[in-house]
C-alpha cells in the first residue's frame, strides 16, 4: 500500500522487484529473480533473450495472464498486483492487445469475427462491433480478406488480422510474443514495419519480445533478459 | 446483445462438432422422449377411465353382502330406494353362466338377472325391440347384448326381436337388442358379453333367493356419505347378521387415480435413469469439447473473457444440446403416444404436463449436466490454456 502511494507515476507499465518462483514437487525454480523495468506511454520496447531465459513469464506477467509470486505491478499509475479475475479480464480486455507467434485465431471465425472478439467481451453491439473491426482490417490493409478464414490466409495476412484484433480494444498496450517468429524474413520485416507505424503514427505503445537481434535493433529501446535478470543495453 | 452472440458462437461450435453433437443428442432424446411418453399414456389412460365412469356419472354406488347367510335379498333391495332418502333408485342384479343354444350351435355366455330400472343407473340404449319390464315376472324373456348379437349375426340371423333361443335348457324369446357400453368396475362387462333376463325368471332358473349386486343412483344432489349409512343401517335392520359392503364411484375414481399416479411415478423414474444416461453422455461430449478447446478458452482469456463469459460459453452449448434433444424428444414422445392411443382405441390428448414437463427437464438438465464442464473450462489456468495445442 505504502508502496504504491511513494511511486505516484504515471509510467504505463511499471514492474518493481518482479520475482517468479514455480514449484515443481520439492525443486523450486526461481525464473524471475527481482525484474524493475518502467515503460513509458508510446515507447516501443524490445525484450530479447534465449529462450528459457524467462521472458515468456515475463510478457505473461506484463499481459496480465500470470501473477507475479512477489514484487509490485503498477499499471498506469495504479498498483495492479493483487486483482481479481473480472479485473484481470477487464484490463486485458480494454488496455492490452496480444500478438502470439502463432497468431492464435480462431480457426471457427471469419476474419472480421476474430477482430470483433474483443469488442464482444466488451458488451460491444453487433453493429458497432463490425465498425471498428472493417476499420481495424483497413489500418492493416487487410479489408478484401474479411470474409476468409484464418486458415485460408498467409501467416503475414494471419498475424495482420492478429494485430487488427489486438488494435480494436484500442490499448494501450500492445504486447507481442515473437510477433515474426513463425514468418520469414521479408513477411517478418513488413509485419515489424506495422508495428513501427502504428508506434510512430498512432502513439501506439508496443512491448516485442523477441530472440531475433534484428528486430530488437528497429525498437527504440532494447532490453535484455538473462537467466531471470534485466539488463538494459 | 452478448447473450444472443453467445447463442450464436454456441450454435456455430456444436454445428462444427456436428457428429459428437448428434450423438449427444440422442441421448438426450431417448431419455426425454421415454419420460414423455411415459407421462403422456399416462395421462391419456387416466383421461380414459375417468371418462368411462363419467360417461355412467359419477353418483353410482353398488352394494354387495358379506358374511351372511341369507345373503342380500330382493324383496328388501327393491324397497332400498324407499328406506333410503338420498337414493333415488336401485336395480338389483344376479349373474350366471350357462350355454346359449341356437339352431344347434352353443356358445357359453353369462346371463344378468335385472330388473327394469338396471337400464337407466346403466345408461343403457336399445338398438332394436324393448328392454325388460319390472311386469315380465317369470317371464322367459330376453334382452341380447353386443357380443351375442354379433354371433348371432354370423348364423345368418336378421331378425332379432322375436327369435327364440335356448338358454340353459329354457326357450327364451329376444324382445331387445341392447347397444354395447364401455366397461367400468362399477358397470357389469355381461351386458355386452351375454343376455339380460328378468331378475325372478334368474333365480328361479339358478334356483337361488340372493342376488349378487345392487347397484343404487343417488338422488339428485343427494349425499353419498347419508346415503351409505342409511343403506347400512336398512340392512341392519332387515337381515341382522347381513354386513353390507357400498362403493362409491367415486371413491373407486380415487383409487383408481392412485394406483396411477404410482403407476406413472415408477414408470417415469425408469425414463428418468435413460434422461440420466442421456445427460451423462452431454457431460461427457462437453469434458471432450472442453478439452479439445483448451487452445480456445486461452485466446479467449487473453482477449479479455472472464471465467463467467468461458463458463456461460459451454453452459450455453450444452443448455442448447439438451433443449433441442428435449423438443425433439417431446415430438417423438408425443408421437409415441399418438401411436399407443391410436391402436388402444383411446382417445390422444396433448398433456400440459408432459409438455411442461419435458421443457423444464431438458433445460434443468442442460444447466445440471453442462455445468461442471463448463466450471472446469472457465477455471482453466490461461496461460497453460493458451499453451495447448
Amino acid at each position: 500500500m505504502t508502496e504504491s502511494l511513494l511511486n505516484v507515476s504515471h509510467a504505463m507499465l511499471k514492474l518493481s522487484d518482479i520475482r517468479k518462483i514455480y514449484r515443481l514437487g520439492p525443486v523450486e525454480l526461481e525464473v524471475l529473480k527481482g525484474v524493475n523495468l518502467t515503460v513509458e506511454q508510446g515507447e516501443m520496447l524490445s525484450v530479447v533473450g534465449t529462450s528459457g531465459c524467462g521472458k515468456s513469464t515475463l510478457m505473461n506477467i506484463m499481459g496480465f495472464l500470470d501473477t507475479p509470486s512477489s514484487g509490485y505491478l503498477y499499471f498506469e499509475g495504479k498498483d495492479a498486483s493483487h486483482l481479481t479475475d473480472r479485473q484481470v479480464s477487464t484490463i486485458r480486455n480494454q488496455k492490452i492487445g496480444f500478438v502470439f507467434q502463432q497468431f492464435n485465431l480462431l480457426s471457427r471465425l471469419s476474419v472480421l469475427e476474430n477482430v470483433c472478439l474483443p469488442l464482444l467481451y466488451r458488451g460491444v453491439n453487433e453493429q458497432q462491433r463490425i465498425r471498428i473491426a472493417r476499420d481495424m482490417l483497413a489500418r492493416v490493409d487487410m479489408s478484401n480478406l474479411k470474409d476468409n478464414k484464418p486458415t485460408e490466409l498467409s501467416g503475414g495476412e494471419q498475424q495482420r488480422v492478429a494485430i487488427a484484433r489486438a488494435l480494436s480494444g484500442s490499448p494501450s498496450l500492445i504486447l507481442a510474443d515473437e510477433p515474426t517468429g513463425a514468418l520469414d524474413t521479408r513477411v517478418g520485416q513488413d509485419i515489424m514495419n506495422l508495428f513501427l507505424d502504428l508506434n510512430r503514427n498512432q502513439g501506439n505503445t508496443i512491448i516485442i519480445i523477441t530472440h531475433d537481434p534484428n528486430i530488437a535493433r528497429q525498437c527504440n529501446r532494447a532490453i535484455r533478459m538473462r537467466d531471470g535478470i534485466l539488463y538494459e543495453d | 446483445m452478448k447473450l444472443k452472440a453467445i447463442f450464436i458462437e454456441a450454435f456455430r461450435s456444436l454445428w462444427c462438432s456436428r457428429q459428437r453433437s448428434v450423438l449427444a443428442l440422442v441421448g438426450i432424446i431417448i431419455g426425454i422422449g421415454s419420460v414423455i411418453t411415459i407421462v403422456s399414456v399416462g395421462t391419456i389412460v387416466q383421461e380414459e377411465v375417468l371418462k368411462q365412469y363419467k360417461e355412467m356419472g359419477t353418483d353410482i354406488l353398488t352394494i354387495t353382502g358379506r358374511g351372511s347367510k341369507t345373503g342380500l335379498r330382493l324383496s328388501d333391495s327393491l324397497s332400498l330406494s324407499g328406506h333410503c332418502p338420498d337414493v333415488r333408485t336401485a336395480a338389483p342384479y344376479t349373474s350366471q353362466h350357462g350355454t346359449l343354444k341356437f339352431e344347434g350351435k352353443r356358445m357359453e355366455i353369462p346371463a344378468l338377472g335385472i330388473t327394469e330400472s338396471f337400464k337407466n343407473i346403466n345408461k343403457l340404449t336399445l338398438t332394436e325391440g324393448r328392454f325388460i319390464s319390472d311386469l315380465d315376472v317369470f317371464m322367459y324373456y330376453c334382452v341380447i347384448g353386443e357380443e351375442v348379437l354379433r354371433k348371432l349375426q354370423k348364423l345368418g340371423v336378421t331378425d332379432f326381436v322375436g327369435a327364440k333361443v335356448t338358454y340353459k335348457d329354457r326357450i327364451f324369446t329376444i324382445v331387445g337388442v341392447v347397444a354395447g357400453v364401455s366397461e367400468n368396475k362399477m358397470r357389469p362387462g355381461e351386458i355386452n358379453r351375454g343376455i339380460l333376463i328378468p331378475v325372478t325368471t334368474a333365480m328361479r332358473i339358478s334356483n337361488t333367493h340372493e342376488i349378487e349386486k345392487v347397484i343404487a343412483k343417488l338422488t339428485p344432489g343427494g349425499n353419498e356419505q347419508a346415503a351409505i349409512s342409511q343403506i347400512k343401517r336398512y340392512y341392519k335392520t332387515v337381515a341382522k347378521d347381513l354386513a353390507v359392503q357400498v362403493q362409491t364411484a367415486k371413491e373407486l375414481i380415487r383409487q383408481m387415480q392412485k394406483q396411477m399416479r404410482m403407476f406413472t411415478l415408477l414408470l417415469g423414474v425408469i425414463g428418468s435413469i435413460s434422461l440420466i444416461v442421456g445427460g451423462v453422455g452431454v457431460m461427457n461430449v462437453m469434458l471432450v469439447s472442453v478439452s479439445e478447446r483448451k487452445k480456445e478458452i486461452g485466446i479467449r482469456r487473453a482477449l479479455g473473457a472472464q471465467q463467467r463469459d468461458i463458463q456461460g460459453q459451454f453452459l450455453a452449448e450444452s443448455v442448447i444440446l439438451c433443449f433441442v434433444g428435449g423438443i425433439i424428444g417431446i415430438m417423438i414422445g408425443l408421437g409415441a403416444s399418438y401411436i399407443v392411443a391410436r391402436f388402444s382405441d383411446w382417445g390422444f390428448l396433448i398433456s400440459n404436463l408432459a409438455v411442461l414437463l419435458g421443457v423444464t427437464v431438458s433445460f434443468v438438465a442442460g444447466v445440471f449436466f453442462g455445468y461442471y464442464p463448463a466450471r472446469q473450462a472457465a477455471r482453466l489456468n490461461p496461460i497453460e490454456a493458451l499453451r495447448a495445442e
